[in-house]
């Protein structure tokens, strides 16, 4: 098991340092930001003084270099174009994702659960086609799409919901009272942008939901439950959906972390604050360490979810706790 | 006695029932594939059918022109809405966009670069992908280590990245979302690859070839390749629908498919500001094309999944 | 002596000590004989009541807590947004004027322009109480490192502090340019700041919590998204209308008018577009034009032989065939003017293009073909790439259908903003080829740093490169006599619009639409405009919400 444990430990670590290289090569081939930051008239002096600023002008293997050994002490450097440290602009972001994430995934099982199950007890049928047609419509329309007429809709004609940002409410780090109100405040802000990115992520939820009950409900256990006379309703309620949510909350987990990393366009589209806005102002404006300590965060949470499930698993797994 | 035979009966129904289900399975899901097969004529005849060009705004009467602008002559008449419409015209069936140009031949054309995009960029990944899987799965070792920690660490990066680096080196264009979709999506094949070549590569068949001394290029071609085709296939079914999503998206940050060229996205990303203005047709019209296509893919593939699926096509 | 004699000698005090007071106020600084400097009064205007409600405005990026340090001043008019909140300048324009007194109550150049100086009004303070004299003003020039750093430290010879409110520039040469460049809308080294603050906070904590004398204390902000900032009621000119100011970064057009139409918004600007027939016809919506400068058209590379713009009639065919007028329709719901000169008519020495000074381009496109053939392109050609200004790609697209009516024949080149940029900011070889035509726009003011930056040879941005505007730039920048000057610069003007190097299309409306909460009721409310060369309306201290 310690083996087992550690040879995990160590790739995910390996990983982690080729996605370092990989992201902070990439970068680097996306053109020249102090170029792109001078506008028309900049004298060269200027434009010299904030490439020296940015330790651009060091040759690349010094860049490198330091770029390794700043973020083995946890500094992803200096945002170019926000000019402050990125991990304190993305420390501030994280929990708007986080609230903006969570939510879309309980939206996403609220709405794709039940569809899943009834497509699975009803196999086949219209009802079938109808609970997938539902689910599959959140991933047919495109994002800023589904977001503008939202906000056209129920934001401008209606009223019900603003239509930006997430209000007032945040979540300061270094303001303990605001740790735990700022999950619980400012939920008509967070409708909208949950509910179209929620929706997107249903039609994956409706799959494992359906597959999963399928296989379960073809299997022997279930034909000997029904034997023993449990009523239908238990069998689909108990029986069936505890077995299928092992794969069901597994997806979702790295789904959830996914959609808090990458649900850009909603962000945009909704003003919404979130780390996928970092990466895209940080792409657009060539934030070489913006870009690098977005994707190297959203990486190493991933990572490191999917090290603590290998973990899970090789726990469960008897041949592997039992190994030396 | 009696009990247990009414419950045993009713369990044999419904034993029957899913297997009569998964007999139903086998039958093709008519009109998803009836959709893609529109889509796909219109693709290929769009130069044929498409009433007017997809770049050049609509020559316009006088009569459009007085009426619109109180001008004798126009460049071109634009935001004309569809025929139903009061002002609409069956010249131009489902009107014109802001630069007078006709959305019916737009989305004609369009058809051509979202299947093209769609499919290209998704066989690239897939081809990549699986090859990349069987490797790892089969040769192992070393092999196994170091592609299995790149698609790692590749699997965590956002297509966005692609999209700005392939713009920035090459300059915007339509291949580079076909590059893209191919950069991004190759990881998510080969994890399940790999997983179904480690249980082949100690199946029967697999190890008398090697005993008789077949070359490992010949077992990777002739007896992998093919039985995992059909995880690559289900896959691929799924990856379309995401692949026009994406495009889509890429182009509304303007890293996609560049204008003029009419790709549904990007038709839509650019006139989405007109459904705020009175100008619905122009963004709804590519936003049910994009509708069918990734719904059709979707239940194409979601059926595909079934029917291929050894474990549950043999219950 | 009598109570009389004494009562005399009080009321003659009484009467000439204000007259002296005066002239003491008016003493010269420097010696000798002075430039004579068209710069306004501040107009010191009393408070009408506390500061009250709130004004939320939407910028159209994300917004940088860079342009909260003037130190660091960029080049383009983004930061002068902020600067005009939290700080202030020895000048700055204003509605009264291109050079406004501001925290200097006046300013002296010798008239062989090596010395300038500056007196600061009395009883200046920052927003935390501390006095804002000379040595700040001293500190902020030698620390500044943003844009034209190098060009005032080059030409500085030393500081001198006369007193707290007194500081003389000497300068190693004649530095004519220097009040164009210490203008508070040029560079930011005019803007002022707190000497004893910046050092115990380092450049990170200013950034995070910027210090100032301006109208408008900070509050806080989340970087990127939004900043908040506060009336300070000592303000010298006046006590800020509105209490609150929220500036929020919203990218997506549709989002800020949708803001607008909820109130969550009270000003937005660069609503120009699809969106603007909506925003016309919205009874809620006020909108003002907000003329920032014209488009107009390069050709990088026409002086090769083997462009296919080599030729001036072909340039004037490009012209011709332009139908401006369509184009101003289109594009601006027709809000647009058409003018003949690349610069601003805000300049006050630009040469007017709207018939009197420079003619209104034409539309005529029979005679751009016989142009054309005249130059040997019976058929028209092909060339490879139309450039435009970024993201305007519906108006590339408008401009190539008419090119292509008269037989000139290109492709959209379709570029990122950043990239955009850096192309430009590398002249001529920022593109490959000699056949291509980049659409341009440049809201800044200076007639001087404009033709500096895109029409002499080797300039930064520039594609020109001819030997009459170099002779007549050279003489420029020699002489010191203001009407001479003032010729050569219209003459250079002249020149590159007859030969068709620049090709003008319209003024563009970088149109602004403020919501029902904002007074004055009703179209009054377009004051807010009135500063010349300003693409934001400031100053911020007499904006008026309603609650």
């Amino acid at each position: 098991m310690k083996r087992y444990i550690l040879t995990r430990a160590f790739y995910s670590l390996i990983t982690l340092w080729l996605l370092a290289t990989i992201v902070f090569g990439m970068v680097r081939l996306t053109g020249d930001p102090v170029k792109m930051r001078g506008e028309v008239g900049a004298d060269a002096a200027y434009l010299d003084q904030i490439r020296r600023n940015w330790g651009l002008d060091k040759p690349l293997h010094e860049q490198y270099i330091s770029f390794i050994g700043n973020l083995l002490r946890g500094d992803f450097g200096h945002s170019f174009e926000k000019s402050l440290p990125v991990g304190t602009i993305y420390f501030e972001r994280f929990p708007n994702s986080l609230k903006l994430g969570f939510s879309a995934f309980v939206i996403s099982i609220v709405l794709g659960v039940p569809l899943g199950m009834l497509s699975a007890f009803k196999v086949n049928t219209w009802w079938d086609n109808f609970g997938k047609v539902i689910a599959l419509l959140g991933l047919s329309i495109p994002g800023f799409f589904v977001g503008l007429v939202l906000i056209i809709i129920f934001g401008v004609e209606l009223g019900w919901f603003p239509v930006l940002g997430k209000g007032p409410s945040a979540f300061v780090w270094g303001d303990p009272s605001t740790w735990v109100t700022f999950w619980f405040q400012d939920w008509h802000y967070l409708a909208m942008p949950a509910f179209a990115l929620g929706w997107y992520f249903s039609g994956a939820m409706v799959r494992i939901t359906r597959s999963g009950m399928l296989e379960v409900l073809g299997s022997d256990y279930i034909k000997l439950v029904r034997l023993k006379g449990v009523p239908e309703r238990m069998v689909m309620a108990k029986h069936a959906l505890k077995n299928s949510m092992i794969p069901i909350l597994t997806l979702a987990g790295l789904n959830l972390l996914v959609m808090v990393n990458v649900a850009v366009v909603i962000e945009v589209i909704f003003n919404w604050p979130g780390v996928g806005q970092l990466l895209y102002d940080g792409l657009s404006n060539r934030d070489f360490p913006m870009v690098q300590g977005v994707v190297l965060m959203s990486g190493l949470m991933i990572v490191v979810l999917n090290f603590v499930i290998d973990a899970l698993y090789g726990y469960v797994d008897p041949r592997i706790r039992l190994s030396r | 006695m009696a009990i247990v035979t009414a419950r045993a009966r009713s369990v044999a129904s419904v034993s029957r029932a899913a297997r009569r289900s998964y007999g139903l399975a086998r039958e093709i899901p008519f009109i998803p594939c009836l959709v893609l097969a529109v889509l796909a004529c219109v693709a290929i005849f769009a130069p044929v059918m498409a009433p007017y060009s997809q770049l050049d705004p609509v020559k316009p009467t006088q009569e459009q022109c007085q009426a619109r602008y109180s001008m004798a002559d126009c460049p071109y008449v634009d935001n004309v809405p569809p025929f139903w419409a009061r002002q609409g015209s069956l010249d131009t069936p489902l009107g014109t966009d802001s630069l007078g140009r006709d959305v019916l031949s737009r989305l004609m054309y369009g058809a051509r670069i979202s299947l093209i995009v769609a499919l290209v960029g998704t066989l690239a990944a897939g081809a990549i992908g699986t090859l990349l899987g069987i490797l790892a799965g089969y040769l192992g070792k070393w092999w196994d280590q170091v592609i299995m920690r790149i698609t790692d660490a590749w699997l965590t990066l956002p297509s966005l990245v692609f999209a700005i680096l392939l713009s920035s080196v090459r300059g915007p264009g339509l291949w580079n979302v076909v590059f893209i979709l191919a950069l991004v999506f190759w990881s998510r094949y080969t994890r399940a690859v790999r997983g179904e070549v480690l249980s082949l590569r100690e199946r029967d068949f697999v190890k008398l070839a090697e005993i008789n001394g077949v070359r490992k290029l010949q077992i990777i071609f002739r007896h992998l390749l093919p039985n995992v085709m059909n995880t690559a296939m289900v896959l691929f079914s799924l990856q379309v629908g995401v692949a026009v999503i994406i495009e889509a998206s890429l182009s509304f940050l303007g890293v996609g498919v560049p204008p003029p060229e009419p790709s549904w996205g990007l038709m839509m990303a650019q006139e989405r500001e007109g459904l705020m203005v009175g100008n619905w047709w122009l963004a709804v019209f590519p936003g049910i094309c994009i509708t069918l296509l990734v719904l059709s893919a979707n239940m194409l593939g979601d059926w595909l999944r079934v029917r291929l699926d050894p474990q549950l096509r043999n219950r | 002596m009598s109570k009389g004699l004494l009562s005399l000698i009080a009321s003659l005090v009484l009467t000439f000590a204000p007259v002296c007071a005066q002239e003491a106020a008016a003493q010269q600084i420097l010696p000798g004989p002075l430039v004579k400097l068209d710069i306004k009064d501040a107009q010191v205007m009393t408070a009408r009541g506390k500061p009250k409600a709130a004004l939320t405005i939407a910028q159209h990026f994300a917004l940088d807590p860079g342009w909260l340090d003037p130190l660091e001043h960029i080049t383009a008019l983004t930061q002068q947004h902020y600067d005009y909140l939290i700080h202030d300048a020895m000048i700055k324009p204003m509605p009264q004027g291109v050079y406004t007194y501001s925290l200097a109550e006046r300013a002296e150049i010798t008239a062989d322009f090596t010395r300038a100086a500056f007196r600061l009004r009395p009883g200046l303070r920052f927003h935390d109480g501390h006095l804002l004299t000379s040595a700040d003003v001293k500190w902020t020039y030698e620390n500044y490192k943003g844009v034209h750093a190098k060009t005032f430290r080059d030409k500085l010879q030393r500081i001198e502090i006369v007193d707290d409110r007194t500081i003389i520039f000497h300068f190693k040469a004649p530095f004519v340019e220097f009040l164009e460049l210490y203008n508070g809308a040029t560079t930011g080294i005019g803007w002022i700041v707190p000497k004893h603050y910046y050092e115990k906070v380092g450049r990170d904590g200013f950034k995070a919590r910027p210090l100032g004398a301006g109208p408008y204390k900070f509050v806080s902000q989340e970087a990127g998204v939004q900043m908040v900032f506060e009336a300070w009621e000592q303000y010298w000119r006046r006590s800020p209308a509105t209490k609150t100011i929220v500036v929020k970064g919203i990218r997506d057009h549709a989002t800020r008018l949708a803001g607008l139409q909820t109130g969550e918004l009270d000003l937005a600007y660069g609503m120009t577009g699809k969106l603007l027939p909506r925003v016309m016809t919205d009874r809620n919506l006020r909108w003002d034009p907000n003329f920032t400068g014209p488009w107009w058209l390069m050709f990088p590379g026409y002086n090769e032989p083997d462009s296919p713009f080599h030729k001036k009639p072909v340039r004037q065919a490009v012209s011709l065939a332009i139908n401006r007028q369509f184009l101003v329709r289109q594009e601006t719901q027709g809000i647009g003017i058409v003018v003949g000169n690349w610069l601003s008519p805000e300049n006050s020495d630009a040469l007017k293009g709207d018939g009197t000074e420079l003619p209104v381009p034409e539309h005529n496109p029979e005679k751009a073909k016989q142009l054309l053939a005249q130059a040997g392109f019976p058929n028209g050609f092909d060339f490879d790439w139309y450039v435009p200004f970024v993201p305007y790609f519906d108006m590339g697209e408008r401009v190539l259908t008419d090119l292509r009516a008269v037989g000139i024949r290109g492709k959209l080149q379709v570029l990122e903003g950043p990239a955009f940029r850096a192309m430009i900011i590398r002249g001529r070889k920022g593109y490959t080829g000699n056949r291509t035509i980049v659409q341009n726009i440049d809201p800044r003011p200076g007639v001087r740093g404009s033709i500096g930056v895109y029409a002499v040879c080797g300039a930064s941005a520039s594609f020109v490169c001819e030997r009459e505007i170099e002779t007549l730039w050279s003489k420029h920048q020699e002489s010191v006599n203001p009407d001479e000057r003032d010729r050569l610069i219209k003459a250079i003007q002249r020149t590159l619009i007859e030969e068709y190097y620049f090709v003008p299309i319209y003024w563009n409306p970088f149109v602004a639409v403020v919501g029902p909460k904002v007074l004055p009721e009703g179209k009054a409310v377009s004051r807010y405009w009135d500063t010349v060369h300003a693409p934001y309306p400031w100053p911020w201290e007499v904006w008026e919400v309603k609650e």
